[in-house]
């Protein structure tokens, strides 16, 4: 499969013949800019330097929408080979075992619905979607840290014209479309699964915890009462330009601010993790999760999922699928329910009574 | 002659909307040839009157709000809400409407309560959609938010079914309280629906003022309530300033719904009658 | 007087707009219980209903929050006293599915929890049975919702 690919990239140097003389004439009009006759002083010569090209820049469009449509049907013939890792030599799979850790998965925001429980309470959840979610690379604990290997998950499928050469040729040689998001699971070392497996939703189950990292809203440069929870001064009683300022720093017998002293800054678009989220349902066919309550990030957001390091939620992990969920092993339904969820094909809730 | 009759009797129906059975006056318009006999079962002409409300009619709560997310989304969630759908019959029904609604009551040994009241307001979208009853009881103004898709739900019935000139009829709290009091004991009316779903053109009677919102303000553009007896010349220049003839060409605000509505509709439509 | 007001201003809203102008709002804001929070007693009890030139107002919400909702306890100050008295509903929106009323009510009880009055005249959340400790209260009450 590679081979396309590669294909790719000669059909674009010949389908473009003059493409790094294209842009020399430019220049060449560039230099005559200034008036002739009066003296070489008064020459202007402006440089004009094309560092940083997009790929279609000396395509034709029909040649550009040519090679989109390649691309996409390359990437899912990769995708399509990968599909069961466990027949061409799989890696050795190990029983689960107290204080195991598992990989997670990359998933995208989708946004936010209730649902309702078999009591009648009504529980927000969020939905997360697992889109081409892979293993790239296993990295020994030797190269890790000392102390544990880790796994390299990427999640949803990008355009290859955007990327480096260098980055491309990681994913030419796995053979899988260049992924949006990468991230770094510390697995336990019977965990490790080979890469190229693909990961899905099935991974987590229903009535288990996760734990959810991803990029805050970015909300700018904010003052003291939005960003830390200040109380401000009052509206009226005599101030003068004093509402919403900080008021003191510090005291005058310590003679600076403290490091870390709570100011205005930016708020938001930093890395933050909800812990011991429950998962309530489960979509196999979809690849959806419906985790209990938010989930930091904005609507389409790209988030890490894995499973919760809360010590009070580690037993329900064992019986999750170890190491991870594999499509030709298990067949499941569509859809995964938690034991209190009422689902919508049943009758109107009566209590019986007591 | 029977099949004949049927065809004719499916004709009616596709054009006029019934939602009880009134057979005498409609056998009567339709006594053309001599030997006419009766349609044949009842029970048939309603699920055929059943199909004919849920083809032209979209609960709002179908269409996506305006926002960025996707559209993949929208569609798990009208699955749910399908599903829901087929365990228990959502009518169709606006605001302005008297609904009877019956949930179970968790705090009190899962007993059934019904509450009777007018339908003030209809918001949410998705599986989260809500509307709001109100009646007066004893003198005591009562309004209940339902959630739509709630499982607690056993029932919702439409009593009597009816717009008004407004989408919203909050100021119904401010309005006198014999404009919000509906029977308990009402029965559903029982009449022949045509193409459109009438609407009552009542101007309420409101309460001396200060009311709990500036109902005047343009941006609630409040047509049941005849402001003439309420406002001062005063009143009535100060709401001048108010208007914004600017916001009916913002092409911003606009947000046209009607193919994303026929998508959905017919999508509905389809997983409904699957059953 | 003030009674007596709204009902002249109800019976003849236009007369009442053009003659008597309020620039104040004598209905309950649309928010819970809180301290200063002017209450209607829904009870038969004599207190609760004989006219007085104030209304009874909560001066202390037994919560932590101090913000009373529907189910909790406040005391009253009702013509000169001190009372007890249990919130049955609220102006302010609470919980789906459950009511929502046009004004605060209460119902006046002893310190020990026995209701002062024998009847309630206004339907009642059926959300107050979830605590147990008001049955005396539910008891008397006619309607629920």
């Amino acid at each position: 499969m590679p081979g396309v690919g590669l294909l790719c990239r000669v059909g674009l140097r010949r389908l473009v013949p003059g493409g790094i003389l294209g842009s020399i004439p430019g220049t060449a009009e560039a230099a005559e800019v200034g008036p002739r006759g009066r003296g070489l002083w008064l020459v202007t010569v402006r440089h004009i330097i094309y560092n940083t090209t997009w790929w279609d820049e000396h395509l034709s469009e029909e040649n550009a929408e040519f090679l989109k449509k390649l691309s996409t049907e390359e990437h899912k013939a990769q995708i399509a080979s990968k599909l069961c890792p466990l027949k061409d030599e799989p890696w050795p799979l190990h029983p689960w075992e107290p204080g195991s850790r598992r990989v997670g998965v990359i998933a995208v925001k989708l946004g936010m619905m209730p649902l309702w429980t078999k009591e009648g309470k009504k529980i927000p959840v969020t939905m997360l979607q697992v889109q081409d979610c892979h293993v790239l690379k296993y990295t020994p604990k030797e190269e890790f840290d000392g102390k544990s290997p880790a796994l390299t998950v990427g999640g949803k499928n990008v355009s290859e014209f955007y990327r480096k050469p260098s980055v491309m040729e990681m994913y030419r040689e796995l053979g899988l479309p260049p992924k949006q998001k990468i991230s770094i699971f510390r697995v336990s070392p019977n965990a490790i699964i080979k890469p190229g497996t693909p990961l899905y939703a099935a991974h987590f189950r229903p009535g288990q915890h996760v734990d959810i990292t991803a990029k805050t809203i970015g909300k700018g440069f904010q003052g003291v009462m939005k960003r830390w929870g200040f109380s401000g001064q009052p509206a009226s009683h005599g101030q003068t330009k004093t509402h919403r300022r900080p008021g003191s720093i510090s005291s005058s017998g310590v003679a600076k601010v403290f490091k870390g002293t709570k100011m205005p800054g930016k708020l938001g678009n930093f890395f933050r993790t909800v812990k011991g989220l429950k998962i309530w349902q489960v979509n196999v066919k979809h690849n959806i999760l419906y985790v209990h309550g938010s989930v930091p990030g904005h609507q389409n957001c790209l988030v890490k999922v894995s499973d919760t390091i809360l010590p009070v939620y580690q037993d329900a992990l064992k019986n999750s699928p170890f190491p991870t969920f594999f499509a030709d092993s298990e067949e499941l339904p569509d859809e995964l329910y938690d034991e209190e969820l009422f689902q919508f094909t049943e009758p109107s809730i009566t209590f019986s009574e007591s | 002659m029977a099949a004949l009759s049927r065809k004719l009797w499916v004709l009616r129906c596709g054009r006029c909307r019934c939602l009880s059975l009134s057979v005498g006056q409609l056998s009567s318009k339709d006594g053309k040839s001599e030997q006419f006999k009766p349609p044949p079962k009842p029970i048939i002409i309603d699920e055929l009157k059943q199909q004919a409300t849920e083809k032209r009619f979209l609960s709002p709560e179908f269409i996506p709000p305006r926002q960025r997310a996707n559209p993949f989304k929208f569609f798990l969630e009208r699955k749910h809400m399908i599903q829901r759908r087929k365990i228990i019959n959502i009518p169709e029904f606006y605001v302005g409407s008297i609904l009877a609604v019956s949930a179970t009551d968790p705090y009190y040994n899962g007993k059934c309560n019904t509450f009777v009241g007018l339908c003030i307001q209809r918001s949410g979208k998705g599986l989260g959609a809500t509307f709001i009853l109100r009646n007066v009881i004893n003198g005591q103004g009562v309004e209940i938010c339902y959630e739509l898709y709630n499982p607690l739900i056993h029932e919702i019935k439409v009593l009597k079914l009816e717009k008004r000139l407004d989408d919203n009829l909050m100021y119904l709290r401010d309005a006198l309280p014999e404009f919000s009091t509906v029977d308990v004991n009402m029965k559903p009316l029982s009449y022949v629906l045509y193409n459109e779903v009438p609407v009552n053109k009542m101007k309420v009677k409101m309460k001396p003022k200060p009311w709990s919102k500036r109902w005047e303000h343009p941006k609630y553009n409040i047509q049941g309530i005849n402001f003439d007896e309420y406002l001062t010349e005063k009143d009535k220049e100060r709401i001048k300033k108010w208007e914004m003839p600017w916001r009916e060409f913002d092409m911003m605000l606009e947000y046209d719904t009607s193919k994303i509505e026929k998508e959905i509709q017919k999508e509905v439509n389809e997983e409904l009658n699957k059953r | 007087m003030v009674l007596l007001y709204r009902y002249l201003g109800l019976a003849l809203p236009q007369i009442s707009s053009a003659t008597n102008k309020r620039y104040f709002s004598l209905s309950s804001v649309c928010s819970y219980i809180q301290k200063m929070t002017r209450v209607r007693v829904v009870d038969n009890s004599t207190l609760g209903n004989t006219p007085y030139r104030r209304p009874p107002k909560c001066i202390h919400v037994y919560t932590k929050n101090g913000v009373g909702k529907v189910g909790d306890q406040i005391l009253l100050a009702i013509k000169g006293e001190k009372k007890k008295a249990l919130i049955v509903g609220c102006k302010f929106p609470g919980p789906r599915m459950t009511p929502r009323f046009d004004s605060n009510n209460v119902v006046l009880i002893e310190d020990n929890g026995n209701p002062v009055g024998t009847r309630i005249k206004v339907p009642v959340p059926s959300l107050l049975r979830k605590k147990k400790e008001f049955s005396k209260v539910l008891a008397i009450a006619s309607n629920f919702l």
